[in-house]
């Protein structure tokens, strides 16, 4: 073997790679985000009807117990494939580009329906998204990483971009899992139902694009990923018996404790990395499961790491948890709200299932003045 | 530096075991790969799945995350100390083990890793039940590492054909009809279709993107020791062959009753031959799509 251990350079759990210093790995480049976009449905689901739709009297508040308010869900016609498709067109007219200016594009949805609730394994969907968006150089693959599929997409796109082995690439997801909450309505009796996280589920897609950042700008400065999968079976999904779509089984409470336990001394080491204290973080996106698990996690994170980022960012009220596209959602819908200012660094926190840990660090810079906002 | 295959290793579904399946299948063979490599599951940075059909179709977690777990690497994080593995699944059909082979190499060229294991299984998760499901079920896995005295993986292509997606086709929908019983009134039913002319379209595809990498890289076709390449149909590696103008003999078999195995088929391959002595070895996967992809390794 050549070489020490990347663990041995700097005693990191994860796999992290570096940015704009250059401090880790061998990238001289540095990737930027350049176009987010989204698509959600127009059709609102409110949780107050997804209850009322449950075949046992249930007495469960979900929006109190959750936050979630309400959740978009699809219209006919639409499914995990145009969410995508939609997502991915957005996010190229935010960035200027192209569907032939790709060279990577990687699709990242747990959910794979086309054409209604058809889970479509091969081919995969990138193909499909390829042919219509024209991006006929870009080498092209799916992935599955639970919640965290477009965060791993950006880690992947990242290295990519970093070696200089891609110069411009998409990571694109479309979620149709509304119809988990659908399958959930039909058994849940309880609070205590191992299917009540799939009553917080809503529909989008999102789409995030990446390129070779221009010598000396800033763009991602860390991105760190990590499987503690000790943990890999507290929640599992696979093809309902009750009807069409995906029923989903989690242990939510534990995974969300051992999920904000597991995930500090991985925080300290990527904001270490990235030589920045949590404070110094603007605005923190993390996974949208619910509202109050992400105010006990950012608590818990602050007393840890002695200080508090400077916003939190909460989308799980009007967008429940839309799975793989949650960070991007929320990323999308504030930068078109103009909420960010040049400076600001933001830090996207992924806990999902597996249980994958994911973070990027980044500065959204000229990302403003794609939505219209910084001049 | 060069990504180098440490180890490669399979492993058949035990048809008496309590739990035979993909991922019994695929825990055997990432186990014996790492035992060859004289490698513990510890070492391991990577760890990316590319089999498709699983037990249970399961959507979540990445079934690569089960495998991690079920091989003992680095499950949970001790105080202040050692590295972790980070997993995740590919789906890009048969072409898919060597994806994630290329997705290795980016991060071992960036030092993001030291080691990385692709693997990779399919079974039936519903026998009697699904529809046209005809891959022998077996597990593969790859460890790859990077060594600065070998060249190993040289150059990758990737490329697809889409006007032939309609050729082969993995979906899981629901049946209404289908369920037993007076509660059940459908269920959800895993349907395969490979058409007839699915096998020379990718063996038309496949010469097509070997010819392009090959004028790319300025390689003699004639120069190859070795041809590794699989399509989940069997037969193929042969009639490729033909078509580029190879001896049969440079052709890397798959045992006769696995000749048609889906994503683990390129590692099957790659334990028929020895490969540290076979020179210039190139690698050719066809699947669903039509995707194809080819890469250089020099032994």
């Amino acid at each position: 073997m050549q070489g020490s251990h990347p663990s041995e350079n700097g005693e990191h759990w994860m796999a992290l790679e570096g940015g704009a210093d250059g401090s880790l790995g061998d990238g001289p480049f540095t990737s930027r985000f350049i176009g987010i976009g989204a698509s959600v449905p127009e059709r609102r689901l409110t949780s107050d009807e997804l209850m009322a739709s449950t075949e046992h009297q249930t007495d469960i508040d979900l929006e109190r117990l959750t936050g979630v308010r309400e959740r978009r869900v699809v219209a006919e016609g639409e499914d995990s494939y145009t969410l995508a498709l939609d997502a991915a067109r957005d996010a190229l007219a935010r960035a200027g580009l192209a569907g032939e200016d790709l060279d990577v594009l990687i699709v990242s949805s747990i959910s794979r329906y086309v054409g209604g609730l058809r889970m479509q394994l091969e081919p995969p969907l990138s193909l499909s998204l390829k042919e219509a968006l024209g991006a006929h150089r870009a080498m092209s693959f799916d992935l599955s990483n639970a919640c965290a599929g477009m965060m791993t997409g950006v880690f992947i796109l990242n290295d990519l971009i970093r070696q200089g082995r891609a110069r411009v690439g998409m990571v694109v997801s479309g979620e149709y899992i509304s119809q988990l909450g659908v399958n959930a309505a039909r058994e849940i009796r309880t609070i205590q139902s191992d299917q009540l996280a799939s009553l917080t589920l809503g529909d989008a897609g999102a789409a995030a694009i990446l390129e070779r950042a221009p010598e000396g700008a800033p763009g991602i400065e860390v991105a760190g990923f990590t499987t503690l999968a000790e943990r890999s079976r507290l929640c599992l999904a696979f093809p309902a018996k009750v009807g069409a779509g995906v029923s989903m089984y989690s242990d939510a409470r534990t995974l969300q404790e051992v999920g904000i336990e597991d995930t500090v001394p991985l925080l300290r080491e990527a904001l270490d990395q990235a030589g920045l204290g949590f404070d110094e973080i603007d605005y923190f996106i993390p996974h949208q499961t619910s509202a109050r698990a992400i105010e006990k996690g950012v608590k818990e994170f602050s007393e840890s790491m002695g200080g508090a980022p400077k916003h939190v960012v909460v989308t799980v009220d009007e967008f429940g948890n839309t799975s793989s596209t949650t960070h991007f959602v929320a990323l999308w819908k504030y930068l078109r709200e103009g909420r960010f200012a040049k400076d600001d660094r933001v830090m996207l926190l992924s806990i999902a299932s597996g249980l994958e840990v994911g973070i990027v660090i980044f500065k959204v810079d000229q990302l403003l003045e794609r939505y219209g906002h910084g001049h | 530096m060069g990504t180098v295959i440490e180890a490669t290793a399979t492993a058949k579904a035990q048809e008496r075991s309590m739990s035979p399946g993909a991922l019994e299948a695929v825990d055997s063979a990432a186990r014996s790969c790492l035992d060859r490599a004289q490698r513990t599951a510890g070492d391991l940075d990577l760890l990316i799945n590319a089999g498709v059909y699983h037990d249970k179709i399961l959507s979540e977690p990445a079934f690569a995350a089960l495998i991690q777990e079920d091989i003992g690497a680095n499950l949970s994080q001790p105080p202040g100390a050692g590295h972790g593995t980070f997993s995740f699944d590919i789906y890009n059909g048969g072409c898919g083990v060597l994806t994630g082979i290329q997705l290795v190499d980016g991060m071992l060229a960036s030092g993001t890793a030291e080691l990385g294991m692709v693997v990779a299984s399919d079974m039936d998760p519903e026998p009697g039940v699904s529809r046209g499901f005809g891959f022998p079920a077996v597990g593969g896995a790859v460890l790859l590492s990077a060594d600065a005295s070998r060249a190993g993986f040289t150059a990758f292509r990737f490329d697809t054909f889409p006007e032939f997606a309609e050729l082969f086709q993995g979906y899981v929908d629901w049946q209404e009809d289908a369920g037993p019983g007076p509660d059940h009134h459908g269920r959800n039913i895993l349907t395969v279709e490979i058409a007839e002319s699915y096998t020379v379209r990718a063996l038309e595809c496949a010469e097509s993107t070997v010819r392009e990498l090959a004028a790319a890289q300025g390689l003699d076709l004639g120069a190859v020791d070795l041809l590794v390449a699989t399509a989940s149909v069997p037969g193929f590696a042969d009639a490729l062959a033909s078509r580029l103008g190879m001896s049969a003999e440079r052709v890397a078999p798959l045992p006769d009753d696995l000749a048609g195995a889906h994503t683990a088929a390129p590692v099957l391959a790659l334990e028929s031959v020895p490969l540290e002595t076979s020179g210039t070895a190139l690698l050719v996967s066809a699947g669903a799509g039509i995707t194809v992809a080819a890469a250089l390794y020099q032994a």
